[in-house]
């Protein structure tokens, strides 16, 4: 009965914070100078073109018509029309959004894993060498400036070794073979995947890595180890059993809120990469100030942390029996 | 004890974990390394079937195949190879030579109305090409009033199609641009939009329904095709085997396509486009190539660069509106100061021409070069000591005058206008460096130039947006850096630009310039049908602009583009690239 107090509390509580977010996003566009008409230098586009535009774009209408009709567009589901594209901005947004989460998805649980793996050898081997090269590792690949990391595998793996494409997501043999079958395109989309893959595990399995280790070093102090070492377990199943569990915690509020962030992909390594992700379009809805294109994309990135935020503190009380709210 | 022991277990229990986890690493690797081979052995197999297929890289994808919304210039490369007008640019004269016309056009001077003749042609659909076609595209533009083509053909009255190979335009009044600007955009095909417009029509946005229409199949008479388009991956045009030029001569070249088809592929970055060039995976990148990789792509014995003028213009701009850039002798003044041919050799290393009009060089029949050229072969210090003199005489005055009384050159301050106010510090507003470099670097260069005559220069990168904003729309600036990286070859733009009544809210005329004079020559420009007359009054203009120097041309950035050179022959060099429809209706496997 608590738990679904607390849930229903934090719905209302959500929803307060996604109007004033709802709010905040249509003034940012609308208070940022130029406007997606002045940014088109075309000298055949007169000054009375211009105004026609801006009449079809709806953004002759005083501010607050146009909050209400951002607002109507909002419930109904509509979002309007792309500015650049000329299609619904939900159609734009959901030919990216699979490809998106596809890789980020991907390299977020890869991460993760392989993070909480190491950082539980990590912990066990506090202060030797095992330990030191893990954490420097750790600390090194996390602090790396993701496009440099990005064109340095571009580089070795897709164009001196040439054993990777250097971007995109599907090659034009595959896709223009009309004897390429379902399988053969999956592979393709995987074989396009290795190096972003790559990039993307390379910046974040450090960050689990490091959260595991404190987690766990924490966890080690506990009685209950102590305990489980009393009665003779296998030092595996202290570490694997006992501990690892409960220091994964802290690593699963991070992936959750990871899980969330990839919705808006990582604009670089979309850009690097030329991933048809929805992280590219963010950034070139912003520069070109295609607003009903950038206020859907920073709703439903808005949308999902709100609710991953409120997922993963439900997810603590299951995991964390000690945890009520 | 318990410690001890539980360490040596531990210790014996890591190594085990250890060795193990190292195996399994090391088996992993190869796994992983494995696979990654085999895959790409497996995909790069089915690369054969598409040989004679030009691959093209462009930086960004298209918006939009809506021939009537596209306003983006990726969208109008592929566009460009499907949608036909009636006349096309010859490549070496840059004159209008027939393409779906059969001749050039006639007008009859006493009914303000010119007859063209049209090719026997077929739409990819198979359908005929008509003289409905053409009718049918001019009123759409007409009824909707769509942007960037109505005033193009605002001024046509009346359209008549006596037979389905002949079309004849009644003008309300005389119009230059008719021929070169009306007679050269892109033909619909009436089939395809009669039924789109219709449903537009119904609506109550009709234009917005019409613009937003998604065209999925666009139809049209060029040399290639949509196949397919691969959202975010590549967009694929095969020959058109209906084209109305295939194995035809026309304008003297004997057209194709010799090609199965064009493969777009969409880059995010030049590293990414020029790292896939030097690669094979593209023939050519549809992209300037950037000064930092020409060594490296000249190294490259398969690559060829090609290196074209373009119909640009990159310029500072005033406003003339107020003080203290009213005063034409100060313009004069600051048009003396700036040393092109630094801009060309250090800042554009080389890439660029010098212009001295605001019509490009390269624009052969329509730049005049007899305009005032301010500075001309004077070097840093002759540049201040005439601007000096020409600040000296109109009634500036200064605290250190920057010329001395030896006649040495030193840094002026204090400045005073001719009423003698102090002139206040104003900025140039640039491009930020990451849009532009170029731009961003002229502009501090100029804020230097400016400030050895104590003139109080900033230069000031702004955001895109905002520097368009504030100059196009708020008209809240004293100076700008801007350009046109794709001008018309037809010169009407100067009368866009500089006429009195430009001067409006997100009107062209960015500067404020009035001049009844110019205003005077410029309509008659826009009237006169004669060439070679029009060219008188368009050389007339020139000269006004760059005495009266609301603008000052800074370069003419030259145009640099890679191709592979080991698959295809035939690329057509012309203004503006090797990117056009000749190459592509030429261009032939080796």
């Amino acid at each position: 009965m608590e738990l679904r107090r607390y849930i229903l509390k934090r719905l209302v509580q959500i929803t307060i914070i996604f109007f004033v977010i709802l709010t905040v996003l249509f003034l940012l566009f609308r208070l940022a100078p130029g406007d997606p008409v002045s940014r088109m230098v075309d000298p055949d586009m007169t000054p009375e073109d211009a105004e026609q535009l801006i009449h079809q774009l709806g953004l002759d209408k005083p501010l607050g018509i146009q909050y209400l009709v951002y607002l109507k567009n909002f419930f109904t589901g509509h979002f309007g029309i792309s500015f650049h594209y000329g299609e619904p901005v939900v159609d734009v947004i959901w030919n990216r959004l699979p490809n998106t989460i596809l890789l980020f998805t991907t390299s977020i649980i890869l991460s993760a894993l392989v993070g909480i793996f190491l950082g539980k050898i990590a912990s066990w081997h506090k202060g030797e060498k095992t330990d030191s090269v893990m954490t420097i590792g750790a600390l090194v690949t996390h602090t790396l400036f993701l496009p440099w990391l990005a064109l340095i595998l571009i580089w070795v793996f897709g164009y001196k070794l040439g054993w990777f494409p250097i971007n995109g997501m599907i090659s034009e043999e595959v896709w223009l073979d009309p004897d390429a079958g379902f399988i053969a395109k999956g592979l393709d989309i995987g074989y396009h995947m290795i190096l972003p893959l790559t990039t993307l595990f390379l910046i974040h399995f450090g960050a689990y890595l490091l959260i595991m280790r404190s987690s766990m070093l924490e966890t080690l102090k506990e009685d209950y180890i102590l305990t489980a070492r009393a009665k003779g377990l296998e030092e595996k199943d202290i570490r694997d059993r006992h501990a690892a569990p409960n220091a994964a915690l802290p690593v699963v509020t991070s992936v959750g809120l990871s899980l969330a962030f990839s919705i808006n992909g990582g604009a670089l390594t979309e850009t690097v990469f030329t991933w048809p992700g929805i992280g590219r379009e963010l950034v070139f809805s912003v520069s070109q100030n295609d607003y009903p294109l950038a206020q859907a994309s920073f709703l439903l990135i808005a949308i999902v942390v709100l609710i991953s935020n409120l997922v993963v503190d439900v997810l603590y009380a299951y995991l964390d029996p000690r945890i009520r709210y | 004890m318990s410690t001890i022991n539980s360490k040596g277990k531990k210790g014996k229990v890591m190594n085990r974990i250890h060795g193990r986890s190292r195996c399994i690493w090391n088996k992993w690797s190869v796994l992983f390394v494995c696979v990654a081979i085999l895959l790409g052995v497996f995909l790069a197999g089915s690369a054969s079937q598409a040989a004679d297929m030009l691959k093209v890289g462009l930086l960004e994808e298209p918006k939009s195949l809506n021939v009537w919304r596209a306003s983006d210039r990726w969208s109008w490369k592929v566009l460009g190879m499907i949608y036909q007008p009636l006349y096309v640019r010859d490549p070496e004269t840059l004159d209008l030579v027939p393409w779906l016309a059969a001749e050039a056009p006639e007008l009859d001077a006493d009914t303000l109305s010119y007859t063209v003749k049209l090719r026997p042609a077929k739409w990819s659909d198979g359908t005929a090409f008509t003289s409905e076609d053409v009718a049918f595209t001019a009123r759409l533009i007409n009824e909707f009033e769509i942007p960037r083509y109505r005033y193009k053909w605002q001024f046509v009255d009346k359209i008549e199609t006596p037979d389905p190979q002949t079309v004849r335009f009644y003008l309300k009044e005389p119009k230059a641009i008719f021929v070169p600007r009306s007679l050269t955009i892109p033909i619909a095909q009436k089939k395809q939009w009669a039924p789109i417009v219709e449903q537009a029509k119904k609506t109550e946005k009709p234009l917005s329904t019409l613009l937003n229409h998604k065209m999925e199949k666009p139809i049209g008479c060029g040399p290639f095709v949509l196949e397919e388009w691969r959202s975010g991956a590549y967009l694929y045009l095969k020959k058109n085997e209906q084209f109305f030029g295939s194995g035809k001569e026309i304008n003297g070249r004997a057209l194709g396509p010799h090609i199965d088809g064009l493969l777009f592929k969409v880059f995010g970055t030049s590293d990414a486009a020029v790292l896939a060039m030097k690669k094979g995976s593209i023939d050519f990148f549809w992209w300037g190539v950037q000064s930092g990789y020409m060594d490296d792509l000249r190294q490259n014995r398969d690559i060829r660069l090609f290196t074209s003028e373009r119909s640009a213009l990159y310029y500072m701009g005033f406003n003339v509106r107020r003080p203290p850039f009213n005063d034409p002798h100060l313009r004069r003044a600051a048009a003396m100061l700036i040393d092109e041919d630094f801009i060309l050799n250090r800042i554009l290393q080389g890439y660029g021409i010098k212009m001295h009009s605001l019509v490009p060089p390269g624009n052969v029949y329509w730049y005049c070069p007899d305009v005032p050229r301010h500075g001309e072969g004077l070097d840093r210090e002759g540049r201040i000591k005439k601007a000096y003199e020409i600040l000296q005489k109109a009634g500036y005055t200064w605290e250190v005058p920057p010329v001395d009384e030896s006649g040495d050159v030193v840094k002026g301050e204090g400045i005073r206008l001719p009423d003698g106010k102090s002139m206040e510090k104003f900025t140039i507003l640039t491009p930020p460096a990451d849009y532009d470099p170029h731009r961003a670097m002229c502009g501090m260069m100029m804020q230097e130039w400016f400030r050895m005559l104590g003139i109080p220069a900033y230069s000031k990168p702004t955001a895109f947006g905002s520097l368009l904003e504030q100059v196009k729309v708020k008209h809240d600036f004293e100076a700008f850096v801007l350009g046109y990286g794709r001008l018309s070859l037809d010169p009407d733009y100067l009368r866009t630009f500089f006429l009195s009544r430009n001067d409006k809210r997100r009107g062209w005329n960015m500067s404020g310039y009035h001049n009844p004079d110019f205003d005077r020559i410029a309509d008659k420009s826009a009237e006169t049908m004669v060439r070679a007359e029009r060219r008188e009054l368009i050389w007339e203009m020139q000269k006004i602009l760059m005495r009266d120097v609301p603008y000052i041309p800074l370069y003419n950035p030259k145009l640099v583009e890679a191709v592979r050179a080991e698959r295809f022959k035939g690329w057509v060099e012309m203004l503006g690239g090797v990117g056009n429809i000749w190459t592509f209706c030429e261009l032939q496997p080796k």
